[in-house]
């Protein structure tokens, strides 16, 4: 009997230990590590591979090559028939084909990772929301130094050293990406024509943007003013969507400053002073008080779930948070579509207002050959033609001509089914594609491209002429996960109901805040990033 | 003469239905607002919310899902295909494993029951798992990789070993033996005719299981063709959030996302079959269960 006991109770402690080790939650990071490891030993035999290949110049196609290239979203309709078309090509170039697999929109995180550590595909999409940056150090993807040289020297041309530079990791290019410059700059979309109608100011300060909303409150008591959410403002920045207006108080290198309330301005990014300790933050906090007394927006917008098409259906005259010229276009078709003529929408990027404009980050969207890939050479090679090849790219972005789309005589780009598009504009989900020489204009990319054409004269007047300085760094916070999810739980808990004005008291709310905050070991956090963040500004000269 | 009830029999009954009648509240209340907002236009749920009953009624939401059909009753076809086979399939291992591990002349039914209770408690986790299918089978892409891996569970395997203990008396087969009879004369002649329920409980939970199912089709399809019903509604919803969360950052085209209405029209469109074949199995779940509720 007592055997038995024992026998149990050892059973019991391996499981409750399994348990445990199996709870922790294990990032796809670590697994990739992992992955690394066992597949460090098939890099070397490529390396050596890659070594022979320089010498002979000319790469050797002999052998037919089926390769895989793994993207984001759903597959389109006609999957088969633009693949066959492409391979057609391919084959007859470079003896090689290519099958597009797609994520889903389904967990496509995990997925992604679960893609990468069994290897199966050659060419994966990158970006920095798919931790470019942390994937690519713990080894994930081919170097391409080397390649680009010998395989693919017109890929490299084409998308520039520039563009190349910003995707280093640790001094190496893990990624080729997109040739094609966006202006993703947050802002204000707002109604021009209420604006026009009640005589109010253009909303480009905090001043005139509350004369501008209380201007329509006072003309018309019952329009919504502000839907504002927390959805918006996830992660280390804001806690409350309506704290995105500061943006346009502050030539902050980022929007919404830098992680854990710190913030540094886009001329002296490496500079990095205090945000939520500082005087500036308390009488920003007032004033999002004022605001919320006012009635801007809800008394329930704490816990309201975000509607995106509030502004589309008149409910709200402003959108402030996770604005950008694209979502302008879309209000301005949205308008069209739904019969409003009369309404119409405008755009202030905050940028336009502090000097601050830059485009996206090269790490937006990219491309990758994922380690232990066999054919690295010819996997470069293909999409240095999927890129660079005018008939190619347009097949592999569009589709086939006459089937899919036509251009018209202004060279505008027209889906031919577009009420349910058997391949769709970029229907392969291959934004890493992209190639301004060959992009074809929709429509509506006629207002955002003189958008982007604004944007772009403005961005060279910066210190740091069209560079995105932000987006291309990643934090690695191993050391300081615990507190990481302290510092994000007061956020949620303290920090955002001060953002949207909803306390009694500021000042003594603020002081609790900033307790918690010391309490949950923000400090710890902020020397993590500080950091790492003064490395990565030394490192690409941003002073 | 009436039976006069007690007072207090009269205040129970008052309590439990009541409390009952709160309860199914509660459960068919939202499936009233799915359905209600089905036949809504999408403009009235954006600017007044859900109601109880459609105000602004429309079929704009049903004729959007019918104009193309194809891909959700492909998606319905799929399903099917994988719950009947998956369901037939799981059902003839399921029993005869649990046949199996339930004769006591079996000498390692204790090892063997063992190697399938510990998988119950330890599994390899995920990413082994997956790898498994994908890398070491080369299972990716195929249908076979949807409907094998839920064959057999060790629930329903414990279920099943007990179901068959406790129906079938050791006497009876051990008289059919000494008639002559082989193992799978027994298995199907006496063992089997007495097992309905015990089959219904079984094949419902596996048939549900197959009909539920999004996850497999998320983690092992590579063509549309082959997707789940659940999941082709899943990935929707997500395609929605994913684009609209992507068009912060980048610019893509978000034209084509569904409608609120449309997508509680899918809800309804999917949940529809099994609502209605519910009533039906029931009795068989119900019994099942309890029939089988005494382990050991």
């Amino acid at each position: 009997m007592k055997k038995v006991k024992r026998l149990v109770s050892i059973l019991l402690v391996l499981t409750m230990v399994l348990a445990l080790t199996g709870c922790g939650s294990k990032s796809a990071a670590d697994s990739l590590d992992e992955a690394a490891i066992t597949e460090t030993a098939p890099e070397e035999t490529t390396s050596a591979e890659e070594t022979t290949e320089t010498e002979a110049a000319e790469l050797d196609t002999s052998e037919r090559v089926d390769l895989v290239f793994y993207v984001m979203g759903d597959a389109p309709a006609d999957e088969k028939m633009v693949e066959d078309a492409i391979n057609e090509i391919l084959l007859e170039r470079v003896n090689a084909t290519i099958d597009m697999q797609f994520s889903t929109w389904t967990d496509f995180q995990q997925k992604y990772s679960l893609e990468l550590t069994a290897g199966s595909a050659d060419l994966i999409y990158i970006a920095n929301w798919l931790n470019y940056g942390q994937l690519a150090t713990s080894g994930a993807f081919e170097e391409l130094d080397g390649l680009l040289d010998t395989v693919a020297p017109a890929l490299k041309e084409t998308v520039g050293e520039a563009n190349l530079n910003m995707c280093r990791v640790d001094g190496k290019i893990y990624a080729v990406p997109c040739a094609w410059a966006e202006y993703v700059c947050n802002g204000i979309k707002y109604r021009e024509d209420l604006r026009v109608k009640y005589d109010l100011p253009v909303p480009d300060s905090l001043e005139n943007f509350e004369a501008y909303l209380l201007g329509i409150k006072e003309n018309d008591p019952n329009q919504g003013l502000l839907t504002v959410t927390t959805e918006e403002s996830q992660g280390f920045l804001t806690a409350f969507d309506a704290a995105w207006i500061f943006n346009i108080k502050y030539p902050w290198v980022n929007t919404n400053g830098l992680p854990y309330g710190l913030a540094s301005n886009y001329d002296t990014p490496a500079d990095v002073y205090d945000y939520w300790y500082s005087d500036d933050f308390v009488e920003d906090m007032k004033l999002m008080k004022k605001w919320a007394d006012l009635g801007f927006w809800s008394k329930s917008a704490l816990s309201d779930t975000n509607n995106s098409e509030s502004y589309k259906n008149g409910l709200c005259v402003a959108e402030i948070a996770g604005q950008n010229p694209n979502k302008q276009i879309t209000a301005l078709q949205d308008f069209k579509n739904d019969g409003h003529d009369d309404w119409q929408s405008e755009y202030l990027a905050y940028g336009e207002v502090t000097n601050t404009i830059y485009p996206g980050h090269a790490t937006q969207n990219g491309t990758a050959i994922v380690r232990g890939c066999k054919n690295p050479e010819r996997a470069l090679k293909v999409l240095e033609i999927l890129m660079t090849d005018e008939e190619v790219n347009r097949l592999v972005q569009y589709g086939i001509e006459g089937v899919h789309y036509e251009i018209d005589d202004q060279g505008i780009y027209h889906n031919l089914n577009s009420a349910s598009p058997t391949f769709a504009y970029e229907g392969f989900n291959t934004w890493a594609l992209r190639n301004g020489e060959f992009k074809l204009p929709q429509e509506t990319d006629v207002v955002l491209n003189e958008m982007f054409d604004k944007y772009e004269k403005l961005g060279e007047q910066t210190k740091f002429p069209n560079v995105n300085i932000y987006n291309g760094f990643s934090e690695n916070y191993d050391a300081y996960q615990a507190e990481r999810t302290a510092v994000s739980n007061v956020m949620k808990q303290y920090l955002a109901p001060l953002q949207a004005g909803l306390v009694d008291d500021v000042d003594a709310a603020v002081a609790e805040f900033r307790q918690k905050m010391t309490d949950a070991g923000i400090e710890v956090c902020r020397d993590g990033f500080k950091e790492q963040w003064a490395a990565y500004c030394e490192e690409y000269g941003y002073k | 003469m009436k039976i006069k009830k007690a007072t207090s029999t009269i205040i129970f009954e008052i309590i439990t239905y009541g409390l009952l009648a709160i309860g199914s509240l509660v459960c068919v209340f939202p499936f009233i607002i799915i359905l209600s907002g089905s036949f809504t236009d999408n403009v009235t749920i954006l600017t007044e919310g859900y109601s109880i009953l459609p105000r602004n009624f429309t079929l704009s939401a049903y004729e959007t899902i019918f104009r193309a059909p194809k891909d959700i009753l492909q998606a319905y076809k799929m399903t099917l295909y994988y719950t009947v086979v998956g369901t037939a399939i799981g059902l003839i291992m399921i029993t005869l494993t649990g046949y199996v591990i339930s004769r006591r002349e079996f000498k390692y039914r204790n090892q063997v029951s063992f190697l399938i209770y510990f998988t119950s408690i330890f599994g390899g986790g995920m990413i082994p798992w997956y790898l498994m299918y994908a890398n070491v089978l080369n299972l990716k892409g195929s249908t076979f990789a949807i409907w094998f891996p839920a064959l057999m569970s060790p629930f329903l395997i414990i279920l099943m070993r007990t179901f068959i203990v406790g129906s079938v008396p050791e006497a009876i087969t051990e008289s059919a033996k000494i008639d002559g009879a082989g193992h799978f004369t027994i298995f199907a002649k006496i063992v089997m005719p007495v097992l309905g329920p015990g089959l219904a409980t079984v094949g419902l939970f596996l048939a549900l299981g197959y009909w539920n199912d999004w996850y497999r089709s998320s983690m092992f399809s590579t063509n549309s063709e082959t997707w789940e019903l659940q999941f082709y509604l899943y990935d929707l919803l997500n395609a929605t959030t994913a684009l609209k969360q992507m068009s912060q950052g980048t610019s893509i085209s978000t034209a084509q996302l569904p409608t609120e209405s449309v997508k509680l029209a899918m809800a309804v469109v999917a949940t529809g079959p099994v609502l209605l074949l519910y009533p039906f199995v029931q009795k068989y779940f119900v019994s099942g269960i309890t029939v089988g509720a005494v382990k050991g």
